[in-house]
């Protein structure tokens, strides 16, 4: 019998009677022939390897990381919060130390669902590795943890969710933006005023094969993670960088897969995209599944992997290395003071959410803190939600954060202004909604 | 009337019954060298009483493949292994001939890379020249299309004296698996055939003319023909004899635990909504799992002859067997030692049962009673917390739709059904502890030759439709057929249901009742290329669950 040298737990949710529409890539039949063929190689036969049943999240381990307009009801299925359920039960395996690794294979994916959700943007409602992160720190206590975005297209939602962070790295590799869904994922994003350099992005070109991302791996994210010391590596595992993938244009294999996953060394892998689910994700799957536990991949491959067709340019050895160079510089690059401590920067942006058709026009203040990650609000226009507000005193806010939270909280309660009022205060637990509509059935005319 | 013959490690029991309860029953010591000459003894015994030509049916359970398993004593195999990208087929290495070929069966049942005949022969002419006689041909996803291993059966024919052919066994998925199974298969193919000939021969000789069923670990029988095809079907059916012996002696509706204890051990059964359960997977044996299906049993290493010691002030019961009780002229203290003293047992003599606790006693400054006390306890609470982590593990089995996950039934026992020598002392205890009703039924101590007697067939098939590639198979059944692309999952359904009923109807009185069979999976995937639908996946899994003759059941209820 093999016995596997990093105890596993693999969390398998397909959802098979969940689907977006009956011919949409994200529905039943995606996790199929992964089941298939992780079945048929008796993954869970080899000793070390066990298979979990997942968590329903719960409302409030949803409320702890989003603000939901209206509600978290309204923008999620149950299979949304067993997927992020499943998310949860790897977090709890691996903290309670039942296991030494994790993979929750489930679907729907969750990166792109940023902190405001309103509906679904890239086949994401909520974010799976978030709630689970915000799990991890309430349940067992605020810790580093480094998030390495494998998907193909950038994860912009846990950009967005974690920008502002300065306990989070994000870290992002991906299709350059200018080629794919959804355009962002650029060089020059790198954290906010109180998370310079806590976000790192690194947009790769098309037909980016194996060699290219390995190196990406060796030459930036393994530096920049020796750095940042975490307590926790999670892997947002997005398998659609896979050369058959019918979305994406990228050229990497099973076999590439496994020697990242090898050499990142993740605590937690949680599923993303990938939707060729035939010629790519039963042998992509099953190769993380080997290397997170120490077991020999080296015969996992598609049946018609070719490693001379899919081999990268020298043209694209040479963008790759420079934009590496370009990266690591930037970010040894002494980190110059952005604003007077204690005030507010702010951004704005156009979120639209494709799925649902929602536009939403966000305005985002932090309060620049080095104390902590800042108070955090955003008020937010949807299509669907005018008037939202959002506020946010993170996990072990500073008292001035906290002060400043709880005005903001009184003073918009007064203005009467929105229609939604949101609070995460992670300091004392409180995840409240303030609908103002039946207090003030005359607002609406002001604006 | 009905024969059921259990050949068990240290007896033989037999018993025969008819519509108003037990009409004989024997126990013979087994002979380990000779378990044909076990049997004819049994039976032997019992026809004393009865008339040969009066039974209608024979039920065997018997111990001759687990013990050539266990002892290695095996038929060298020609493994012949199609494995394709995944884990290193090295990995299942079995037996002296293994050996991995060329090509490759994907997930769809789509050859991806043919055998290579060269290798092939040059492997079979190293069969040829050490004379081995019976292989097995296995391919990865065989289940999904069985070409590879039919391709070599018929290689392998002119060599061989018996080919395992992977997809026959089973229609499940585990490639490792596929391979133990069908290695064993093979290899316990001779002695099981001749000692099949024997048992035919002297039942002839005996003037019985019923037909022969064997045991399986599920509970259920197959036919003798079947048997001789599939001899690894037979493993480990000895704990399945007793679990059915319980069902036939209590009438179980409930969520319920057995306990079978015996001398060494207590071996835990679970039964939901009063049907025994069966393992997700099959059985484990010689180092290696199997396909072979199996009712969920554990067992834990405490018995009413379990050694009773104190270990640097801490009390421990079991695992370590030492019998008899100092009651019955024993030198250290037992489980039943101090039931004994409890007056939960009335083993011998009750002073020896004093005398040896005392002696611990005084190291733990307290007294027999007292002592007594936490022994079964103790005992009672090994066996309790080993029950939890199993109902736990059935609870928590992964399921994979939003509504399973959302409808999900947990497993509450509302009863505990108790059985073996030490069934009567502990169970009021147990009861207590569990804190639900004990039930000790009577004759628990031929309930496995009961069980034997009164257990019907079991059948497992899987079917496997694919309406882009209009194809139909049936695994088990050697199916494989043309379908036209508006088949539908009830199409499957029901093709299913009459395939199973059709195949067991085909051997000598199989009564088989199609509302029977349960439908353990149905589903049905439409299969998406280019946002266009080109077909249905359809997966359908039925089955004959365990049950025992209802007629005759009614029987031992008023004897």
């Amino acid at each position: 019998m093999i016995s596997a040298d990093n105890k596993l737990g693999v969390i398998f949710f397909p959802a098979y009677d969940w689907a977006i529409d009956a011919t949409h890539p994200e529905r039943e039949e995606r996790l199929l022939y992964t089941q298939d063929q992780l079945r048929e190689e008796g993954i869970f036969d080899i000793s070390g390897i066990n298979e979990y049943k997942p968590e329903i999240a719960a409302q409030v381990d949803i409320n702890r990381t989003h603000f939901c307009y209206p509600n978290v009801e309204a923008v999620t299925t149950e299979s949304h919060l067993i997927a992020a359920g499943g998310a949860i039960k790897a977090a709890q395996l691996v903290m309670e130390k039942k296991v030494d690794k994790a993979f929750a294979i489930v679907r729907p994916p969750g990166h792109h669902a940023m902190k405001v959700v309103h509906g679904n943007r890239g086949f994401c409602n909520i974010n799976n590795e978030a709630v689970m992160i915000e799990y991890i720190r309430e349940t067992y206590g605020q810790c580093k943890i480094a998030i390495v975005d494998t998907d193909c297209h950038h994860g912009d939602g846990t950009q967005n969710i974690y920008w502002h962070d300065p306990n989070t790295l994000f870290i992002s590799l991906h299709q350059d933006g200018r080629t794919i869904y959804p355009g962002t994922g650029f060089v020059s994003e790198r954290g906010g005023p109180n998370a310079i350099s806590k976000t790192i992005n690194i947009p790769l070109p098309p037909q980016t094969s194996d060699s290219g991302f390995l190196y990406v791996i060796d030459e930036v994210v393994l530096p920049i993670l020796e750095d940042f010391k975490p307590d926790l590596i999670i892997n947002s595992a997005g398998q659609d960088n896979h050369y058959t993938d019918p979305i994406t244009n990228m050229s990497f294999s099973a076999q590439g897969y496994a020697r990242l996953n090898e050499k990142l060394n993740p605590d937690i892998a949680v599923l993303e995209g990938g939707y060729a689910i035939q010629g790519a994700l039963p042998y992509v799957n099953l190769g993380i599944v080997l290397a997170m536990a120490g077991v020999d991949y080296s015969h996992v491959r598609e049946p018609d992997y070719d490693p001379e067709k899919i081999r990268q340019s020298t043209k694209i050895d040479v963008y790759i290395e420079n934009l590496c160079r370009e990266i690591m510089d930037q970010y040894r690059q002494p980190i110059k003071p952005v604003g007077q401590e204690g005030d507010f920067s702010s951004r704005s942006k156009s979120v639209y959410y494709d799925t649902d058709g929602i536009s939403d026009e966000q305005t985002e203040k932090v309060m620049i803190c080095s104390a902590c990650a800042g108070l955090r609000i955003i008020e937010s226009r949807s299509s669907v939600h005018d008037r939202c507000l959002g506020i946010e005193i993170p996990i072990n806010a500073c008292p001035r954060c906290q002060d400043a939270g709880h005005r903001s909280l009184e003073d918009a309660k007064n203005a009467m202004r929105y229609r939604f009022i949101k609070l995460i205060n992670r300091v004392d637990r409180e995840y409240q909604t303030f609908n103002q509509e039946e207090l003030s059935p005359l607002s609406k005319y002001f604006f | 009337m009905l024969l059921g013959i259990d050949v068990g490690g240290t007896h033989t029991d037999a018993v025969v019954i008819n519509q108003q309860g037990i009409v004989a029953a024997a126990k013979v010591i087994t002979v380990h060298e000779s378990l044909l000459h076990s049997v004819q003894m049994a039976l032997e015994e019992v026809l004393k009483s009865v008339s040969p030509r009066q039974i209608r049916k024979i039920n065997l359970s018997t111990t001759l493949t687990t013990n050539a398993i266990i002892e290695q004593k095996l038929d060298p195999v020609g493994m012949f292994v199609s494995a394709g990208p995944g884990i290193n087929p090295e990995q299942y290495k079995i037996g002296k001939y293994y050996f991995p070929c060329q090509g490759s069966i994907d997930h769809r049942g789509v050859e991806r890379e043919p055998l290579a005949d060269d290798q092939i022969e040059s492997y079979l002419q190293t069969c040829k020249a050490n004379d081995v006689r019976h292989y097995a041909a296995v391919s990865k996803f065989s289940p999904r299309n069985p070409i590879h291993e039919k391709i070599l059966e018929k290689k392998l024919q002119p060599y061989a004296d018996f080919i395992t052919l992977g997809h026959q066994l089973s229609g499940r998925l585990n490639f490792p698996r596929r391979i133990a199974t069908a290695y064993y298969n093979s290899a316990i193919r001779q002695p099981f055939n001749r000692f099949a000939d024997a048992i035919e021969d002297s039942v002839k000789k005996l003037g019985i003319q019923a037909p022969i069923n064997i045991l399986k670990a599920d509970g259920g029988t197959m036919p003798f023909s079947v048997s001789r095809r599939l001899p690894v079907e037979s493993i480990l059916s000895g704990p399945a004899a007793s679990v059915m012996g319980i069902v036939a002696l209590c009438d179980i509706h409930e969520d319920a635990i057995i306990l079978d204890i015996g001398g060494t051990t207590t071996d835990i059964a679970i039964f939901a909504t009063g049907a025994p359960l069966l393992e997700k997977e099959g059985i484990t044996i010689g180092g290696h799992s199997t396909l072979v299906r199996a009712l969920i049993t554990r067992s834990i290493g405490i018995g009413g002859d379990s050694l009773v010691q104190i270990n640097k002030g801490k009390l421990t019961v079991g695992p370590q067997r030492q019998g008899p009780a100092m009651a019955l002229g024993g030198t250290k203290p037992t489980l039943i030692d101090a039931c004994n003293i409890k007056g939960l047992a009335t083993a011998g003599n009750k002073q020896a049962s004093i005398d040896g606790i005392a002696l611990l006693a005084e190291k733990l400054q307290t007294t027999p009673p007292e002592l007594a006390d936490r022994i079964i306890e103790t005992a009672v609470s090994s066996i309790m917390n080993t029950t939890r982590e199993l109902i736990q593990e059935i609870n928590n089995r992964p399921v994979y739709t939003v509504h399973e996950m959302l409808t999900d039934r947990q497993l509450a026992p509302e009863k505990v059904y108790v059985m073996g020598g030490p069934a009567a002392a502990m169970s009021g205890t147990l009861a207590t502890a569990f804190n639900i009703p004990a039930t000790v039924p009577d004759d628990y101590a031929i309930a496995n030759a009961i069980g034997a007697a009164l257990t019907r067939s079991t059948m497992e098939l899987e079917l496997f439709a694919d309406t882009e590639k209009k194809t139909l198979i049936i695994p088990v059944l050697d199916i494989t057929e043309e379908i036209p692309s508006q088949y539908s999952l009830d199409d499957a359904v029901s093709r299913g249901k009459t395939s199973l009923a059709a195949y067991l109807r085909n051997f000598e009185r199989q009564d088989i009742n199609e509302d029977d069979i349960e439908i353990t999976e149905a589903d049905s995937f439409n299969m998406i290329s280019n946002y266009f639908m080109v077909g249905k996946n359809i997966r359908v899994s039925c089955q004959l669950k365990p049950g025992i003759e209802q007629t005759y059941r009614k029987g031992l209820e008023t004897s």
